[in-house]
């Protein structure tokens, strides 16, 4: 048998587990979480140099500082960049059509120096664009509080 | 550099959809064209450095099992998990020591085998953007394409015209896996929608394969058949994806400002004659002009559009295809070295650009390219 | 080449579940404490080497994500991992670093925050490829997880093995675990700590796999560490005594994995370790060490199963084969001993995968400093070897550091 040969099936074992993962989100975190069930937007501050990060981080990575100050963030913020996403990554890691297309943007919150990956309910979305953010009535769990930001008018 | 190291031997496997042959089939296959290629056996390998992921070879400790194959059994491997320019920078790093002299380098990877865009997923925050099932490989490149079109005022057209540019030269390649005879840039527009700007042509395809190359330091690189020297090496990391400007690619800039100063080059648009760019999307390459201070910057359409860069213009950028024509994950970057070496040496085959004596080449690691690479290569 | 030295240490505590913090920020309390005991910041970096066991967190390149809490912002970053031998890799990395000119000062961080992830999955995972061999030979995959998956799986032959061939027994392994318990109790950064623990004790804990009880067995912690290593000349300026690193070797043999290796060479004595011994070799002969049993002071062996301690004390050439029993029996181990080893009480009290053999460098640079504070041995310590071990049994890393660069000429 040449080496290689009759390997194909083989390759296609699958492993018989699935390791199950339990992320400790840290106290920083845990705080925006927080703010998100009181419809709170909390960024971390760096008392050193002013910058705001949202979603929180303990360590302002300029400054290699701890983030002690906390600041409530207005529901506002601008569209950095955007996409129309066609297609999204299905449970099996392969891409698959989405039911509809959905515009993900990168929001920077007011007041905030980072952004933040969330999805935008609007007709033409362009870079500038203002929005808000909007609270899930029932959300499915604290990553599920913000909906979809919509314009603001 | 404390000792003059070269590319003396180079090989890549042809890069297929999905290979018949185990990963340890394709890497012992590179590695042992490689050494032949450079005219060593085994025993002259002091140290291999491979390029893999656990992710993406679906295990832990990828590395183990490619002891046998690439030739690393009772030897100083290593590994380093980023892209293959990274394992080519681990070695250069251990022949500069002192302590080796030749060194095998292999990256590989094998998507038949592994879900395309999941491990690109576990590099998000577990905390948040992962939990969110917003951001991906795919979605977060167009959110960089888009920042970049709006600062700059690039249009569609100049960034298809990356994809139709190398999937064209790929046809000239004959271990590329996606070549596209006469690419125009209304076939990549054309092409399906992923997340707009991206379209299908000018993203990345899924791709098994490897590449392979030796380094030798000293006597055993001048006395080697043939010889491409690193002049420079150049590497940064980037802020996480959400917390820096994704309008230019500033680690990758400042990879090459370092790579620069270290092989010399104070222009590099006049003084390097050949580019090989790890692309993963068409719209990176134009960044990529841009940072690496072939066009000023905000005018990377201008340059594609100039002509500059196709085969046979002053620059040429990917004439192999570049990673839309074949992105064998870990080995990507790695082949960028390599095919520019082979355009210094001569040995490129039908994709060969005529006198090139200074070739850059590019690797990159992380959604957006957060963390990139840079080497200039030189000949005698 | 360039002589490197290291000028700083810092080590998060470790424990079975930090969950308060995320893993960047667990990596941070190593990082930050070795900026702090070096006296620098990240300003005065080059580069950054890191490494863990990603496939046991369930996060692929966790320093895309985390390394702004290390100090990597616009820095260059260079992620090394090989299994268990991970944090001796980075420490090599590291060292490379600056031996080949390319920087001058670098900080190694390597961590695991197990309690995040599934690490005997992840172990698992370690055996998919030999699968393809057990499948061919009929041998159901099922049986195999059952029979060899995970890291206790494979210690206990290569126990037995080592045992038969060495005259080491049971209660050699209670005492080893004494050793490294009482030890690390001594330790600020160990996980277990059981100080004034008896043989006695150990061997009524339950039994595992013989030979291997839970009281010969390491824990799975959190936690991280990290370590900054610059060239002669600065570390002369931050320091008045580092260690250095003379010089660091690994070697990778064959995959063994209960015997059979999924390449299909050769099946392989789990304890001979000829990988090992080749590292060694290689490492003292760079180090300009003739005759390491006489110079080696002190040896921190990757060893988070007890007969390991011994072994690998065998296989870094400290003695012939099949006497480390007998000098353990002598006291020579001992933090006062001849030759101490596992002060820091060793993996065997402390196991951060990733971390652990970044962990063997970090305490051998610490006793060479003098700083290693209650844990210090009595001895003055002028070279140590400080060594890891991994992947399907084959992988192992050794790195020789002193109180003076290697002799030249």
């Amino acid at each position: 048998m040449k080496s290689g040969e009759g390997l194909k099936n083989v390759k296609r074992m699958s492993v018989p587990f699935a390791p199950v993962f339990n992320w400790s989100v840290g106290n920083w975190m845990e705080q925006f979480f927080d703010g998100l069930k009181q419809k709170k937007i909390l960024a971390s501050k760096c008392a050193a140099c002013g910058r705001v990060y949202l979603p929180p981080r303990m360590i302002c990575e300029r400054c290699f500082d701890k983030t002690e100050e906390w600041v409530e963030l207005p529901e506002t913020g601008t569209v950095e960049t955007y996409t129309m996403a066609h297609v999204g990554v299905a449970d099996n890691g392969e891409l698959e059509d989405l039911p509809e297309p959905q515009i993900i943007a990168m929001v920077k919150h007011d007041g905030a120096d980072t952004c933040m990956a969330v999805r935008v309910d609007a007709q033409d979305c362009n870079v500038g664009l203002r929005v808000k953010a909007v609270w899930n009535a029932e959300p499915d769990g604290v990553l599920d509080a913000l909906s979809a930001y919509r314009a603001l008018d | 550099m404390e000792r003059e190291v070269a590319i003396i031997g180079y090989a890549q496997t042809p890069y297929e959809e999905d290979a018949d042959a185990s990963r340890e089939i394709l890497v012992l296959r590179a590695a042992r064209e490689a050494l032949a290629s450079a005219g060593l056996s085994r025993d002259d390998i002091g140290t291999v450095i491979t390029a893999n992921n656990d992710y993406l070879d679906g295990r832990t400790i990828s590395n183990m099992r490619l002891v046998e194959p690439s030739g690393a059994c009772l030897k100083d491997e290593s590994k380093v998990e980023m892209d293959g320019a990274y394992a080519a920078l681990y070695a250069l790093m251990r022949l500069l020591s002192g302590f080796h002299d030749v060194a095998m380098v292999i990256g590989e990877s094998q998507a038949s085998v592994y879900p395309t865009y999941a491990p690109g997923v576990m590099t998000l925050d577990p905390t948040w953007d992962r939990q969110r099932g917003l951001l991906n490989e795919v979605s977060a490149a167009a959110l960089q394409a888009r920042s970049y079109m709006n600062t700059y005022g690039i249009s569609e057209e100049q960034i298809a015209a990356v994809a139709a540019k190398n999937l064209g030269n790929a046809v000239k390649n004959p271990l590329a896996l996606r070549a596209v005879p006469g690419a125009t840039v209304e076939q990549v527009m054309g092409s399906r929608m992923l997340c707009s700007p991206i379209r299908e042509m000018c993203a990345w395809p899924a791709t098994d394969g490897a590449c392979a190359i030796v380094l030798a330091a000293g006597d055993v690189a001048r006395k080697a058949n043939r010889a491409a020297w690193i002049r420079g090496v150049g590497f940064y990391h980037d802020s996480y994806l959400t917390e820096r400007p994704l309008d230019k690619m500033t680690s990758l800039k400042m990879a090459a400002d370092k790579c620069y100063a270290m092989a010399g080059i104070e222009h590099p648009e006049v003084e390097i004659d050949l580019a090989e760019i790890s692309e993963l999307f068409a719209h990176e390459e134009l960044m990529a002009y841009e940072a690496l201070g072939f066009c000023a910057e905000g005018k990377g359409g201008e340059f594609i559009d100039s002509g500059a860069t196709r085969m046979d213009g002053i620059l040429p950028v990917n004439p192999s295809g570049g990673v839309l024509a074949a992105n064998a994950v870990c080995a990507a970057g790695l082949a960028r070295l390599a095919e520019a070496a082979m355009q210094i040496t001569g040995e490129a085959g039908d994709h060969q650009v005529k006198g090139v004596k200074t070739a850059l080449a590019h690797g990159q690691t992380g959604l957006c390219a957060q963390e990139n690479i840079v080497y200039v290569l030189g000949g005698e | 080449m360039r002589d490197v030295a290291v000028v700083g240490v810092g080590l998060s505590k470790h424990v079975s579940k930090r969950r308060d913090v995320n893993i960047p920020e667990l990596v941070w309390e190593g990082v930050s404490a070795a900026y702090e005991d070096a006296g620098i910041t990240p300003r005065d970096l080059d580069g950054i080497i890191t490494g863990n066991m990603p496939a046991f967190e369930g996060v692929n390149l966790p320093e895309l994500w985390g390394a702004g809490h290390w100090g990597a912002y616009n820095k260059p970053v260079l992620r090394i991992t090989t299994g268990g031998t991970t944090g001796g890799s980075v420490g090599h990395g590291a060292f490379y670093a600056v031996a080949s000119g390319l920087m001058d000062t670098v900080i190694a961080i390597a961590f695991e925050k197990q309690s995040d992830g599934d690490s005997t999955a992840g172990l698992n995972t370690v055996a998919v490829a030999d699968m393809a061999p057990f499948l061919s030979y009929g041998i159901d995959p099922a049986f195999m997880l059952a029979f060899g998956g995970g890291a206790v799986g494979v210690a206990v032959y290569q126990a037995s093995s080592y045992m038969k061939r060495s005259g080491c027994t049971p209660h050699h392994l209670d005492k080893v675990s004494v050793l490294c318990r009482t030890n690390a109790a001594k330790n600020p950064a160990a996980h277990l700590k059981q100080p004034g623990l008896t043989p006695e004790e150990v061997a009524r804990t339950a039994l595992m796999q013989y030979p291997l009880r839970f009281g010969h067995v390491c824990p799975a912690s959190d936690g991280a560490c990290a370590m900054i290593l610059t060239t002669a000349e600065k570390a002369k300026k931050l320091t008045d005594k580092p260690a250095f690193i003379r010089s660091v070797a690994s070697c990778s043999e064959e995959g063994a994995l209960v015997g059979i290796a999924a390449a299909g060479t050769a099946n392989t004595d789990p304890c001979a370790q000829e990988g090992c011994k080749v590292a060694a070799a290689n490492a003292y002969r760079k180090a300009g060490i003739k005759e390491p049993r006489q110079e080696i002071d002190l040896a921190e062996p990757y060893a988070p199963f007890a007969h390991q301690l011994l072994m690998f004390y065998e296989r870094l050439l400290l003695c012939d084969e099949g006497e480390a029993p007998s000098i353990l029996d002598s006291g020579s181990m001992e933090l006062d001993g001849a030759l101490p080893v596992c002060p820091s009480g060793g993996v065997i009290s402390t196991n951060a995968i990733g971390a652990s053999a970044l962990e063997r460098i970090a305490e051998a640079a610490l006793q060479i400093m003098g700083k290693a504070g209650e844990h210090q041995v009595e001895k003055d310590v002028h070279k140590a070897v400080a060594h890891g071990w991994g992947g399907a049994v084959n992988l192992n890393v050794v790195a020789v550091l002193a109180d003076t660069p290697t002799p030249r000429g």
